[in-house]
């Protein structure tokens, strides 16, 4: 044999052992049935080993308020559903309510009190930093910034600033500079003489004309106005709702219309007026005053949108359906007109009213009469910002709002924060603010806390919506109500006599009793710790009846041009991350590795860009550009998506933390960068007027998506780029 | 008559060997060391419980009437007395430090079925079958073990010799989607 190959005695003994090893290696690992079972130290009398527990509360991910039911085993909350006797979304849940549960049990929250640079403090000096910021701080200097959840912290505080002569405290979120609140509440006052943000009852809808308003997926309360979308599309038998939507950048919204208009950004108002011209020539009666002025061919023309369809969709309002209702939204109210185009579009309504159409628009009442505090337009933040900047604010308290990742950096916020001399944050984790601030005293997330939320929008009803915690809270933090009392406590003097409760449960059980008196609730006591109890059970209180009534529209005069916009190239769609909303909850797995619904991209910030836009600029999809504004620059993967105009970009909102916590830090980027500081004519942020330029980078960033990335569209992930056609140097290599 | 190259060729491969024996054996131990039971946070001792106070099972795992696990003691079941007992031993110095620090103590489970089974202690109390019956006698031991074998054929055994059931109670008990739903 020859003894340089290898003998089959070798051959033989190497299989032997490695097949040995092998077969043991890649058996089982450690016993995972070994996982400890940990009693309760205090096990209450209801919860009973292995059976699970249930409560009833409420989402505060978003300022809508649906009520939900976690279940809990143990004394550990296991999953969320949505409560489905709760008039707001009857059993519904959006992702980032499911997904709030890897929020509570979050390895990154905040696990106690700080002081700036992270050193430990205890809870009685936080307090006591508090105490000292009410009392020793001129009330003119004290500053309370919350979110934009309607909640009982807004009203405590403003009990809190009342007493204390300071004013009152300002809501503000990024979710309220792309929904444009005040304009629309500013547009409803002009027609129906409320200033509220209307609701839209599209259930009873049999056509629904959509400006912008992505209200399947973020826009104001998406889970109860998704359920009403079925019920215009299967509630309603022998007859299907047809849904028309009119924006620059196909959301899912627009993905599940019968007709998508791509208008050109800026000409809604144009089209809102054409079609109105339309219906009432389709009716055959005079189009009233603000209607008259417009050409619809002319209209059609400039926004590039085919005068058949807007003449179809008049006639199939007038003639063909009983049931049509118009609602602004989104980007349409972002642009430098925004309020008059959102009066427009809400005046359509007017005018199919005069038309003998029913009105299909209410306003929630607010729960026992009292509307929430509004929130705040960009025009106040804007002042609030000056303020600081001018050393005028002295103490300012943040609770349930980032400013430093949420605000655009046109304010100019982070140098703001500097110029306060004690800047308090009640944040449940360590954001991109908390560095600035002096003190850090977390909050509790909202499945460990006790509040309650008056819904403002999508009910039919009174809802006074009731938190409860789940769970007994996993790290030392404390709620920012409790804190706040206890501070007042230690203020003493005038200041406790006016706001005298002792903890937050005591204020909030006040404010439930009130409607202990009402007799259209669901549940009725004589006791009020029996009405308390109940109030726990059903998570929250609400009429048995709905009793919205259809609001009476009117046509305004309107003054709708075209709008214009800066220097730039492109327009710019900021739209709210369909998961991930405004990005507060982005340091959430669940939610980073839920699929866009339209796009399918996971993990990462896209820049949406049509096919013929792509091939101009010979980028493919993963190829990242810059993306300049004249406020802010930032760099993104490019995703090929034909349902958008050539001529517009779109940026989701929602990633390029910089802190947060490790799913979240340095990963995407932030398109608030690009905005300015302009306001769209009722105060809230013109985000829609920004105009940007493009500039390849010569970078690939492979995005992770989950549809099939050999293409949806026919083309490939890898497409090879066009090959230049051979010119005299090439030759000679 | 073997060259030198041969030679080289020859220990390489022995090496591989031993070192993959090796390999091996380092394996096996780290994955036997694996399946052991880990050792509970503190040795509770069935015995001066159960046999000397004279402790019924119930007292501890009080939700085996009532629900599918029995439960284990909250901490404040076992406060209840050592509060007021010298914590001499190890394991009491140890529960005393879980009460202080208001911690739960982590248990490691003792009767385990495989996921895809489920046992329910209600209807077995309430048919007034006693703990020793599948438990053994954990009265006599210190650190609660494991009944060996506690298996489906174990189950069967019983569940196929009940005296006086009717047909169809006797056809739910064998039957598969009783135990694995």
């Amino acid at each position: 044999m020859n003894q340089e190959r290898l003998t089959r005695r070798d051959v033989l003994k190497l299989a032997g052992v490695g097949g040995a090893v092998a077969a043991v290696l890649s058996g089982c690992g450690p016993m995972a049935k070994y996982v400890r079972r940990r009693p309760y130290v205090e096990q209450p009398e209801y919860a009973l080993p292995g059976k699970s527990v249930y409560f009833a509360t409420t989402c505060r991910e978003c300022p809508a308020g649906c009520g939900l039911v976690v279940r809990t085993v143990e004394g550990r909350a296991i999953k969320v559903e949505g409560n489905p006797n709760h008039p707001l979304n009857r059993g519904g849940t959006c992702a980032r309510a499911q997904a709030a549960l890897q929020g509570l049990y979050n390895p990154d929250r905040a696990r106690g009190p700080k002081a700036r640079g992270g050193k430990a403090i205890t809870w009685e000096e936080g307090i006591d930093a508090v105490a000292r910021a009410l009392q020793d701080t001129p009330p003119e200097g004290i500053v309370f910034l919350l979110g934009l959840a309607p909640d009982h912290l807004a009203e405590l505080v403003y009990e809190l600033t009342q007493a204390l002569g300071a004013p009152a405290p300002i809501r503000f979120g990024a979710l309220a500079m792309v929904e444009a609140r005040q304009t629309l509440a500013a547009a409803a006052e002009a027609v129906f003489g409320q200033k509220a943000v209307p609701t839209f009852d599209i259930a009873k809808a049999e056509l629904v004309i959509s400006f912008g308003a992505n209200f399947l997926e973020t826009w104001l309360s998406p889970v109860a106005y998704a359920k009403a979308y079925g019920a215009m599309r299967q509630g309603h038998p022998g007859r299907r709702g047809i849904l028309v939507q009119v924006e620059p950048r196909m959301s899912m919204t627009g993905a599940n219309a019968d007709l998508w208009l791509p208008a050109k950004p800026g000409t809604e108002g144009l089209v809102a007026l054409a079609l109105g011209r339309l219906m009432a020539e389709a009716a055959g009666v005079e189009p009233p005053e603000a209607f008259a002025q417009v050409d619809p061919a002319q209209a059609a023309q400039t926004a590039e949108v085919p005068l058949e369809k807007l003449e179809k969709v008049a006639r199939y309002a007038v003639q063909d359906v009983e049931r049509v209702v118009a609602l602004p939204g989104g980007v349409v109210l972002g642009y430098e007109n925004g309020a008059e185009v959102a009066k427009a579009i809400l005046a359509l309504n007017g005018l199919l009213e005069r038309l003998g159409k029913p009105s299909l628009i209410y306003f929630t009442p607010p729960a026992g009469g009292r509307a929430p505090l509004a929130p705040a337009t960009y025009e106040e933040i804007q002042a609030l910002v000056d303020r600081m900047k001018a050393g005028q604010v002295k103490a300012l308290f943040i609770h349930g709002v980032n400013p430093v990742y949420e605000f655009p950096k046109a304010l100019g916020i982070e140098e703001a924060l500097l110029k306060v001399p004690l800047v308090i944050s009640f944040a449940s984790f360590d954001d991109e603010t908390v560095p600035y601030a002096h003190y850090h005293l977390p909050d509790h997330t909202f499945l460990e806390s006790w509040g309650y939320q008056r819904v403002q929008v999508g009910a039919d009803r009174e809802v006074l919506s009731g938190f409860q915690p789940v769970v007994v809270p996993v790290f030392d933090t404390r709620a920012t109500a409790d804190v706040l009392l206890a501070a007042v406590q230690k203020v003493g003097g005038a200041l406790a006599e006016q706001v005298p409760y002792k903890n937050e449960v005591e204020f909030i059980q006040k404010q439930v009793a009130e409607f202990q008196k009402r007799n259209d609730g669901v549940y009725q006591a004589t006791h009020p710790k029996v009405f308390w109890a109940l109030f726990l059970q059903h998570g929250g209180w609400w009429t048995q009846e709905a009793t919205a009534a259809p609001a009476q529209a009117q046509v305004p005069a309107l003054q709708v041009a075209e709008a214009s916009f800066g220097r730039g190239e492109f327009h710019l769609v900021v739209f709210p991350h369909p998961i991930l909303a405004d990005g507060a909850s982005a340091n959430n797995p669940w939610l980073q590795e839920t699929p866009d619904p339209t796009t399918t991209v996971m993990w990462n910030t896209w820049v949406e860009m049509h096919p013929e836009t792509a091939a101009k600029l010979g980028v493919q999809h993963d190829d990242v550009v810059q993306v300049q504004s004249p406020y802010g620059a930032i760099s993104a993967a490019v995703y090929v998506y034909p349902g958008i105009r050539p001529d517009t970009l779109a940026i989701p909102m929602g990633q390029g933390h910089k802190a947060l916590g490790r799913w979240a830090k340095d990963r995407g980027a932030n398109p608030l960068e690009l905005l300015g500081s302009g306001t769209n004519g009722a105060g809230d942020a013109a985000f829609g007027s920004v105009r940007v330029v493009v500039r390849k980078t010569g970078e690939r960033r492979p995005l992770a998506r989950k549809e099939n990335t050999v293409g949806v569209y026919g083309d490939g992930r890898y497409q090879p780029v066009e090959k230049k056609p051979e010119t005299a140097t090439s030759k000679q290599e | 008559m073997s060259t030198a190259p041969s030679q080289l060729r020859k220990a390489v491969v022995n090496v591989v060997a031993f070192a993959v024996l090796g390999a091996l054996v380092l394996g096996a131990t780290w994955l036997y060391a694996s399946q052991r039971v880990p050792p509970q946070p503190l040795e509770f001792n069935h015995y001066v419980h159960v046999q000397q106070l004279g402790l019924s099972c119930l007292y501890c795992h009080s939700n085996a009437p009532r629900g599918q696990s029995a439960g284990l003691p909250q901490v404040n079941r076992c406060i209840a007395c050592h509060n007021q007992l010298e914590p001499k031993s190890p394991a009491t110095r140890a529960l005393q430090k879980y009460a202080e620090n208001g911690e739960t103590i982590p248990w490691v489970p003792v009767s385990i079925q495989p996921d895809f089974v489920y046992f329910s202690h209600a209807p077995h109390v309430q048919q007034g079958i006693s703990c020793q019956v599948c438990h053994g006698e954990v009265g006599q031991q210190t650190v609660a073990q494991p009944i060996r074998q506690q298996n489906m054929g174990w189950c069967l055994s019983c569940h196929t010799n009940l005296p006086n059931l009717t047909p169809e109670r006797l056809t739910k008990l064998q039957s598969c989607e009783t135990c694995h739903k």
